[in-house]
């Protein structure tokens, strides 16, 4: 043997310390042990009769043949057990894995059937042979035994015959063994149901069982004024989160917490701020402060900015597309490609004539299926998407440089020349490591080339990935859960998913602590940025495409108020407040941006001023009580510390209320939402999630 | 095995195989001793295998369990000792197999119950790491390289116990190596 030449690494397993056994486990094996050969012996001097109380019909064939090979019990018994196995683990497969959390009940029912198949060996056979035992009282000692131990164990479920010598003790232990075996297999079952939140709640929240994996993030804290003045975020456009939330609502599950992105939740909806006038100054932010709907004490200041609209009848700017599409097996489901190929139908039927489309695939039937092709021959195109299908092996290797490569051919010098990738969570395109993944993405963002991921389906969903993806490429990751959403990604907000018309947006507000005690920023705990890089033109930011709308919110406490979290300092210096500006401004906000050309930001400043302020949420417009009843549902969801408290029936009156002109409908549909998610989770002091306690109805 | 029987080994071996013809002629007292006899060498395979002693142990009770129902089907033609480890890996098996399905729960719970057996068992997150990346191995190159070192088996005998060729064993272990040569 050529391995005793050289040190061999699996000569280490050779001194594996093995932890000694319990000397439980081991009497109990040694019980079930004899008490399998004490009701084999049984079985072979009185063979077993026709019974009907399900002992299988065994041993007679064995004990005339005598041959073990001719046992027909092995290959009968495994049948028997995949018919049972299969069924259940698909039960099991399909309740947990693939959708997300598995209703509660279900994964009872599917553990509980597991028990007696482990018990089967033993215990079964001893019923029927116990039977036949009590039948032949004139054979020996054996039945008599027997039948004492069934006087003796009868509580127990299944009362097991012993063998004649070390009849006493094993009486005992073995009696118990049935009820305890049942115990151990029970337990994963009760772990199951320990997983659930509370027996209260209807829908189990899904998990991390669900395969759809998110970046896991902690809620924007509280910040005191006087300490920490300065707020610095980037904006973020994605709309991901809200279509998964919805998804999972609409399929009776409460998403998960991480799922849950206030801000992209908020920022689904189209708000009616009043747009920039300019290309050149492409947005102008919309102010407001109202009182906040879940705290008397505090109030709301709503950020509001619109992009920049080109006229429609300007000249087209051309766009060079590259959809870089998800082929892998797992693709294979109604909501997949076949939505996929109906979406990016869609969006091919918008595009003009000197637009170009090319198509690469990956995972799957991998390489260029379209060459670049000019948008006027469609028919191309859409037979070319026709054509894709999903399986196959995984050979897709660089996927995603072929896709840039595409990209760089077909380049237009004035127009958006973009990547679009299209998954359900595999990302194996051809970069393995998500550093150098998003690295190359970044790199290819200098030069030009942008990238939007969308995702679809659910089960395999890598959102934390999606995520960085888009933000390294410029682009926007949306999450398309069915034909309807990618009618509002690809066709409504076209212009906001290709054209760009400002990149880089951050915006940064000093709070005045003369006016303000705490501050709260909702959302965007992923888009944090520290202060100092405001000013740096190096990092980067969220990007706002045309006629996209991008709302932040935050929570602020007056000084008046008194409602303030924290205690004041005893030794605080009162001084440092108020020393320039108007003392009555309660912030000071600035916005960079930089031009889609440009890498030199542009600054954008507007003060807070005290006419902004409305006294009664009733008085703001219908955008910002919808964006605070957004954020008010959101932070439900999420089981926020600060502003959990709503009833879902006040979130959905508030919403009712600022329902407006609602032209896609979105909002009626949110409502709709809100009273899904009462019922999943109903609110738990009173029962009424339906209707809305007088009181608290008479805000809108 | 042994004819020229001499030696502790062999002592042993023919007082196996006395207890074994005991118990096949239905003495329980023969097969409660040779289970006691067995028990832990049982228990230790299973542990190796399956890296952890709840799991071991349950093997090991199924193992009995068979033994008690299949004793007198034993031929004589192979070693006890081998048909016994038989039985144990084709346990381990089954037990894994059926556990597969429901992996991803056990998975998602492992982090709530930890074994906690495991690191003061192990000399060295190195050595931990190269147990979990065998067990980790297709069935095959796993029991092959499990037998020939954990166990510290022949080939030959390794290859009796998983019913293939000497040389399909050699070739595993050569595959296992190669599989985990980052590793190593």
């Amino acid at each position: 043997m050529s391995d005793k030449m050289n040190p061999d690494p699996f000569d280490a397993l050779k001194s594996g310390q093995v932890p000694p056994a319990g000397d439980a486990a081991r009497r109990r094996a040694l019980a079930a042990g004899m008490a399998a050969f004490a009701a084999e012996q049984q079985k072979s001097t009185a063979p077993t009769k026709g019974n009907g109380f399900g002992a299988r019909l065994r041993s007679i064939i064995t004990s005339l043949k005598g041959n073990s090979i001719m046992d027909l019990r092995y290959p009968l018994g495994t049948a028997a057990v995949a018919l049972l196995l299969l069924p259940l683990g698909y039960q099991l497969y399909s309740t947990t894995a693939l959708t997300p959390g598995g209703a509660t009940p279900a994964k009872t029912v599917a553990a509980t059937p597991v028990v007696p198949i482990p018990a089967d060996d033993a215990p079964a056979i001893t019923t029927a042979d116990l039977a036949v035992a009590q039948q032949d009282k004139e054979e020996a000692t054996a039945e008599a035994d027997a039948s004492e131990a069934v006087v003796s164990a009868e509580p127990a479920p299944l009362p097991l015959p012993v063998a004649p010598s070390p009849a006493e003790n094993i009486a005992v232990s073995s009696a118990a063994i049935a009820p305890q075996r049942m115990q151990e297999s029970m337990a994963p079952a009760a772990k199951m149901v320990a997983g659930a939140p509370s027996p209260t709640t209807l829908a189990s929240p899904m998990d991390a069982l669900s395969g759809d994996s998110f970046a896991s993030f902690d809620e924007q804290r509280l910040k005191v004024v006087a300490e920490e003045p300065v707020s610095t975020f980037s904006i973020d456009v994605d709309t991901a989160s809200y279509s998964y939330v919805r998804r999972a609502l609409e399929d009776g599950y409460m998403p998960e917490a991480d799922a849950v992105r206030i801000e992209e939740m908020v920022n689904y909806f189209p708000y009616d701020y009043p747009a920039a006038t300019s290309a050149d100054a492409p947005f102008k932010p919309t102010m407001a402060v109202f009182p906040t709907p879940w705290n008397p004490k505090t109030e709301l200041l709503q950020i509001g900015i619109k992009g920049y609209v080109p006229p429609a009848d300007g000249v087209h700017k051309p766009s060079n597309l590259v959809f870089l599409i998800d082929t892998s097996g797992s693709m294979d489901e109604a909501d997949k490609l076949p939505l996929l190929k109906r979406a990016f139908g869609l969006l091919v039927d918008q595009l003009g004539d000197q637009d170009t489309v090319s198509i690469v695939a990956y995972a799957g039937s991998a390489g260029v299926v379209l060459e670049p092709t000019k948008a006027a021959q469609k028919a191309r195109i859409l037979s070319a998407l026709d054509d894709l299908a999903a399986g196959g092996g995984t050979a897709g290797a660089e996927g995603i440089e072929l896709a840039y490569r595409l990209a760089e051919e077909a380049k237009v010098a004035d127009g958006t020349n973009r990547v679009i990738l299209a998954t359900d969570g595999d990302f194996n395109v051809g970069i393995d490591d998500p550093e150098r993944l998003k690295a190359f993405i970044a790199a290819k963002r200098q030069s030009g080339v942008t990238l939007s991921v969308l995702g679809f389906g659910r089960g395999n969903l890598d959102d934390a990935t999606m995520q960085a993806l888009a933000q390294n490429g410029n682009g926007n990751a949306s999450y398309i859960s069915s034909f309807r959403e990618a009618q509002k990604v690809l066709v409504e907000e076209l212009g906001g998913t290709l054209d760009m018309i400002a990149k880089d947006v951050k915006i940064q507000i000093e709070f005045n602590p003369a006016v303000v005690s705490e501050y709260r920023l909702i959302g965007y705990e992923t888009r944090m940025l520290n202060r100092e890089d405001f000013n740096n033109d190096a990092v980067d930011a969220g990007d706002v495409g045309a006629g996209t709308t991008v709302t932040a919110l935050y929570e602020i406490t007056p000084v008046s108020a008194g409602g303030g979290l924290v205690d004041p300092l005893r030794y605080g210096g009162a001084e440092s407040a108020a020393q320039a500006g108007d003392a009555t401004e309660i912030g000071f906000l600035k916005m960079r941006y930089k031009l889609p050309d440009s890498d030199v930001s542009q600054l954008i400043e507007a003060p807070v001023t005290p006419d902004l302020v409305y006294g009664d949420i009733a008085d703001v417009g219908d955008d910002m009580r919808f964006a605070a009843a957004v954020a008010a549902f959101g932070q439900k969801l999420k089981g926020s510390v600060y502003g959990g408290s709503m009833d879902w029936s006040d979130i959905a009156a508030l919403a009712q209320s600022a329902k407006g002109v609602d032209e896609g409908g979105y909002r009626a549909e949110f409502v709709g939402l809100v009273k899904t998610a009462s019922l999943l989770k109903p609110d738990a002091d009173d029962g009424g999630a339906a209707d809305c306690s007088g009181e608290n109805c008479a805000t809108d | 095995m042994g004819l020229t029987a001499a030696g502790a080994e062999e002592a042993g071996e023919a007082l196996t195989r006395a207890l074994v013809v005991r118990a096949q002629n239905g003495d329980a007292e023969a097969f409660g001793e040779l289970l006691a006899d067995q028990y832990d060498r049982i228990y230790r395979t299973a542990w190796k295998w399956c890296g952890n002693r709840s799991d071991a142990e349950d093997v090991a009770q199924d193992v009995c369990v068979k033994l008690g129902s299949v004793i007198a089907q034993f031929d004589g033609r192979s070693a006890f000792s081998s048909w016994v480890f038989r039985i144990t890996l084709n346990m381990v098996r089954d037990m894994q197999r059926a556990g597969k399905r429901r992996g991803r729960h056990a998975d998602a719970y492992a982090e709530l119950a930890p074994d906690s057996q495991r690191p003061e068992q192990e000399d060295g997150l190195a050595h931990q790491a190269l147990w979990d990346a065998v067990r980790r191995l297709p069935e095959q190159q796993r029991d092959a390289v499990l037998l020939v070192y954990a166990e510290d088996m022949s080939h030959a005998a390794a290859a009796e116990i998983m019913g293939i060729k000497e040389a399909t064993v050699s070739f595993h272990v050569h595959q296992a190596r190669k599989t985990l040569r980052g590793l190593l």
